[in-house]
C-alpha cells in the first residue's frame, strides 16, 4: 500500500528521559540529523524525531519521544513513558546532580514501562573529558547493578550517539526473535508492519491500567 | 423432456404390465411430471457409469417403440421384444442394484416414485449427445431411431393419444414461440420443440452438434453417416423432405430428421451457426421460463442478476459493455494507485501529525482518570458541583453555529499570511500561553507563494501539494493544540473559562484556514487549461475530501484537550 519510505517492518518507540540541560534533544538530532544544535530551545513537553535503521536485514522505524527534562513537566512527560519500547536514559557526565536523580528517572521508567523494554544509560557530553563529574567505573557498576546497557557519549561529537540508538534497536529485536517481548501485546513498544492509518483517529490503546499516578 | 419420463414408465408397462395397471400409471406419470423435471433440472446429473446409459437407451428406445405402437396399432409387440430382450440382457451384464431397480419397478406401479426409478430416468436425460456420436459412427442405431421416430410424429402432428407428449409440444411451442422469433414454419418449431423435448434438457451443446451435424448433412462431402443414409440425405437435401419417404424401416425416420433438420437450418439461415451465442442464449432463456413454471422463486433470482424478461441483453452487447466495465475498473485502480502516492495519512504521519495527536491522546486519558479520582475522592455535593462545572466547561467549548462569515478583508499592505497570523494570535490571546504560530503561518506563505505562481503547472502536481498542503497544515494545528494542553498543565494560575474560548476561537481560525487552503488549490486547479476535465473533477473531489478530514482531525484534537482544560476549574 505504501511504498518507498514506508516500507519498514516495525516501528519502536523509544522515549529519551533526564535531567534538564543533559543534551537529551542534542542526542536525538545528532542522531536523526547528524548535526550538534549548539544552543537548543528548552523542550516544551515533547518532541519528536523518527529515522529508519536496519537491524538484521529489516528495517525499523524508530519513533523517538524527546522529552522536557524541567522538573515542571515531570507529571506531564510520565503520560508518554507508555509503550516505549526503549528507553534512553541521559544523565551529564560533567554534572554529578544529573547522576544523581538516575535512581529516580530509573524508578520511573520501570514503573511507567513494561519489563521488556529496554533501558539505554547514556552519559552524555564525553567531549568535555576536563569537566569530568562522574567516572566511567562507578556508571559502569550502576548500570551493571541494574541491568542497564551504557555507554558514554558526545552528542557534540557524535563519538557513541549512533551506538547508543542501534545497540537499543538490537536488544529490542533480540527480544522479538527471543519470545520474550510480545508484539500483541499494547504496550510493547512495537509494531509490526507500519500501522495502516486508517481515517478515523487511532483507537485509544486498550484500557491501560493507570499506575503512579 | 418431460416425454421421457413418461415413456419411460410406458415402456416398462408395456414389456410387463395390463393396460388396466397402464392407466393409472399414466395418470401417475403426469401427475409427476413437474416434480420430475425439477427435480433433475436443478440437479445437475453426475456422469453415470457408461454402462447405465446404454442401458437406458436400450430402454428408452423400448419405450418409444411401443409407444408408437401403443398409438398406431392396438397391440403389436413383435419389434419391442427383441429390444426388451436386448436390454434384459444388458441389464443382466451390470450391477445388480440397477438390475433390482428395474425389478422392483415391475411389479409394483406404486413405486414409480421411487428415487431409484427417478435415478434411471434422470441418467438417460444425460444421455442425449450420445445419439449424434452413434449416428456419425456406427448406424442403424436404435437411438437415432428413437430420435428420429419422434420428429417423424412430430412432424406430422402427433395423433391423439399422445398423453403427456402432447402436453409437451403445447406448452413449449409457446414458449418456443416466444423464444425463438426467426422460426416461422411450423415444421421448424416442430422439430425444435422436439430437439428440445425429445433429446432431454435443452442442452445447448447438443442443440450445437445437431447444427453442425445438419450441416454436414447439407456439405458435399459425403456425411459420416453410414454410406447408404448419406447418399440419400444428399439427394434428398434441399428437395421435399417426404423424399425419405421410401427409404428403409430405420431410414424413413432418419431421413426425415435430417431433412427436417436441414430445413431448419435453412429456414433459419446460418444464425444457428454464427449467431450461435444468440441460440444458447435463447435456449438458456427458454429453459429457465420451464424452470420458473416449478419455481417461483427463480423469477426473484433472475431478477437479482438483471436478466429481467423485458430486456434481451445481446451477449455480444453484454461482452461489449463487460469491456468497458474493465477498461473503466483499470482506470479507477490506476488512479487509486496513484492517490496512494500522495497518501494523505502516511503524509500527515510525517509531519508528526499522528504521534502528536497520539501524545496528545495519552495526556488526555491520563487528565481524565486524575479527574475521575477527584470526583471519587469527593463528597456527594461537590461531586455534583464538579459534575455541573465540567459540563459548564464541555458547553464553552462547543463550536459556535457558522454564523459570523465577516472575514474582515485584510487590511491594507497586511498580507494574507500576515492577517492569518494575527487571527491566531487574536484567537488565543486569553490563553495565556506563548503558542509558536510561526510555522503554520510559515507553511501558509509557502503555499501562497506556490499558487500565486508556480512553474508546476501539471494537474498532478498542484494536487500532490494540495494534499501534503493539508496534511502539513493540520498537522501543525494538531501540534498547536497538543503543545497548548501540554503548557496548561504547566500553568500556574489557570483561568478554564478564558482557555475554553480562546481554544475554541483558535479552532474556528484553524478550521477556515483549512477550508482556505482547499479553496486556493481548487481554484488553481479549476483555472488550469486541462484536457482531462474528469480528472481534474477527482483531484478537487479528493482535495475537498481530505479537507474536511482535516478539520476532523483538528476538531478531535480540540476535543482531547477538553479534559486538560476542565481540569484546571474542578
Amino acid at each position: 500500500m505504501t511504498s518507498g519510505p514506508y516500507n519498514y517492518s516495525y516501528i519502536f518507540k523509544y522515549i529519551i528521559i533526564g535531567d534538564m540541560g543533559v543534551g537529551k534533544s542534542c542526542l536525538l538530532h545528532q542522531f536523526t540529523d547528524k548535526k550538534f544544535m549548539a544552543d537548543c530551545p528548552h523542550t516544551i513537553g515533547v518532541e519528536f524525531g523518527t529515522r529508519i535503521i536496519e537491524v538484521a536485514g529489516q528495517k525499523i522505524k524508530l519513533q523517538i519521544w524527546d522529552t522536557a527534562g524541567q522538573e515542571r513537566f515531570r507529571a506531564v512527560t510520565r503520560s508518554y513513558y507508555r509503550g516505549a519500547a526503549g528507553a534512553l536514559m541521559v544523565y551529564d557526565i560533567t554534572r554529578r546532580s544529573t547522576y544523581n536523580h538516575l535512581s529516580s528517572w530509573l524508578t520511573d521508567t520501570r514503573n511507567l514501562t513494561n519489563p521488556s523494554t529496554v533501558i539505554f544509560l547514556i552519559g552524555n557530553k564525553s567531549d568535555l573529558d576536563g569537566q569530568r563529574d562522574v567516572t566511567y567505573e562507578e556508571a559502569k557498576q550502576f548500570a551493571d547493578e541494574n541491568g542497564l546497557m551504557f555507554v558514554e557519549a558526545s552528542a557534540k561529537t557524535g563519538q557513541n550517539v549512533e551506538e547508543a540508538f542501534l545497540e537499543t534497536a538490537k536488544k529490542i529485536y533480540q527480544s522479538i526473535q527471543d519470545g520474550r517481548l510480545d508484539l500483541n501485546a499494547a504496550e510493547s513498544g512495537v509494531q509490526h508492519k507500519p500501522a495502516s492509518p486508517g481515517r478515523p483517529l487511532p483507537a485509544p490503546p486498550a484500557a491501560r491500567d493507570n499506575c503512579a499516578c | 423432456m418431460h416425454t421421457s419420463d413418461s415413456e419411460d414408465f410406458e415402456s416398462a408397462d408395456e414389456g410387463h404390465g395390463s393396460p388396466e395397471k397402464k392407466e393409472r400409471k399414466k395418470r401417475l406419470s403426469s401427475s409427476n411430471y413437474s416434480d420430475n423435471a425439477l427435480e433433475t433440472d436443478q440437479q445437475p446429473q453426475e456422469p453415470k457409469p457408461s454402462a447405465t446409459a446404454v442401458k437406458n437407451i436400450a430402454k428408452e428406445t423400448d419405450g418409444w417403440d411401443d409407444f408408437d405402437i401403443d398409438d398406431n396399432e392396438p397391440i403389436a409387440p413383435p419389434p419391442t421384444k427383441a429390444k426388451v430382450t436386448d436390454s434384459k440382457k444388458e441389464v443382466e451384464q451390470k450391477p445388480t442394484n440397477v438390475k433390482a431397480d428395474q425389478k422392483s419397478q415391475v411389479p409394483c406401479w406404486d413405486e414409480f416414485d421411487d428415487w431409484g426409478q427417478d435415478d434411471t430416468v434422470s441418467t438417460q436425460r444425460t444421455e442425449p449427445p450420445k445419439p449424434v456420436q452413434n449416428k456419425q459412427s456406427a448406424q442403424p442405431d436404435p437411438n437415432i431411431k428413437e430420435v428420429t421416430d419422434r420428429l417423424a410424429a412430430a412432424s406430422t402432428g402427433a395423433s391423439g393419444g399422445w398423453g403427456g407428449w402432447g402436453w409437451s409440444v403445447d406448452s413449449l411451442l409457446s414458449t418456443a414461440t416466444a423464444g425463438i422469433s426467426n422460426i416461422t414454419s411450423q415444421v421448424s418449431q416442430g422439430i425444435s420443440t422436439v430437439l428440445e423435448t425429445g433429446i432431454g434438457a435443452p442442452d445447448p451443446e447438443e442443440l450445437a452438434r445437431s447444427s453442425v451435424k445438419a450441416n454436414e448433412a447439407k456439405a458435399p462431402v459425403p456425411a459420416p453417416i453410414s454410406a447408404e443414409d448419406g447418399d440419400k440425405l444428399q439427394g434428398r437435401q434441399g428437395s421435399s423432405p417426404e423424399a425419405g419417404a421410401n427409404a428403409g424401416d430405420a431410414a424413413f425416420p432418419f431421413g426425415s430428421l435430417f431433412s427436417g433438420v436441414s430445413k431448419f437450418v435453412e429456414t433459419t439461415g446460418t444464425k444457428v451457426i454464427s449467431g450461435g451465442l444468440d441460440t444458447l442464449e435463447t435456449i438458456g432463456k427458454k429453459t429457465m421460463e420451464v424452470l420458473q413454471d416449478g419455481d417461483p422463486g427463480l423469477a426473484k433470482k433472475r431478477a437479482l442478476l438483471g436478466l429481467g424478461a423485458g430486456d434481451k441483453p445481446v451477449l455480444s452487447q453484454v461482452l461489449r459493455e463487460a469491456k468497458a466495465k474493465a477498461d473503466e475498473d483499470d482506470r479507477v485502480r490506476e488512479e487509486k494507485r496513484e492517490a496512494k502516492e500522495v497518501h494523505y495519512e502516511n503524509l500527515f504521519d510525517d509531519f508528526e501529525g499522528l504521534v502528536h495527536l497520539e501524545a496528545l491522546e495519552m495526556l488526555s486519558k491520563q487528565i481524565s482518570m486524575r479527574i475521575e479520582e477527584r470526583m471519587r475522592s469527593v463528597d456527594a455535593d461537590k461531586r455534583q458541583d464538579i459534575k455541573e462545572t465540567l459540563q459548564q466547561v464541555a458547553e464553552l467549548c462547543e463550536m459556535p453555529e457558522e454564523e459570523e462569515d465577516d472575514d474582515e478583508p485584510p487590511s491594507e499592505g497586511v498580507s494574507k499570511a500576515d492577517a492569518f497570523h494575527e487571527r491566531l494570535q487574536t484567537a488565543t490571546q486569553d490563553l495565556g500561553l506563548k503558542l509558536q504560530f510561526q510555522p503554520l503561518v510559515k507553511q501558509y506563505t509557502d503555499i501562497l507563494t506556490y499558487i500565486s505562481g508556480s512553474p508546476d503547472t501539471t494537474v498532478k502536481g498542484i494536487y500532490k501539494r494540495a494534499v501534503s498542503g493539508l496534511a502539513q497544515a493540520t498537522a501543525l494545528s494538531v501540534e498547536q493544540y497538543h503543545k497548548a494542553a501540554e503548557m496548561l498543565l504547566v500553568k500556574t494560575r489557570r483561568s478554564t473559562a478564558d482557555e475554553a474560548d480562546a481554544l475554541t476561537q483558535m479552532t474556528v481560525v484553524l478550521t477556515k484556514h483549512i477550508s482556505e487552503l482547499a479553496t486556493l488549490f481548487t481554484e488553481k486547479l479549476n483555472g488550469l487549461p486541462s484536457d482531462n476535465t474528469e480528472q481534474v473533477n477527482t483531484y478537487i473531489t479528493n482535495i475537498f475530501l481530505e479537507a474536511g478530514n482535516s478539520s476532523t482531525y483538528i476538531q478531535n484534537a480540540f476535543q482531547l484537550a477538553l479534559p486538560i482544560l476542565q481540569i484546571g476549574a474542578v
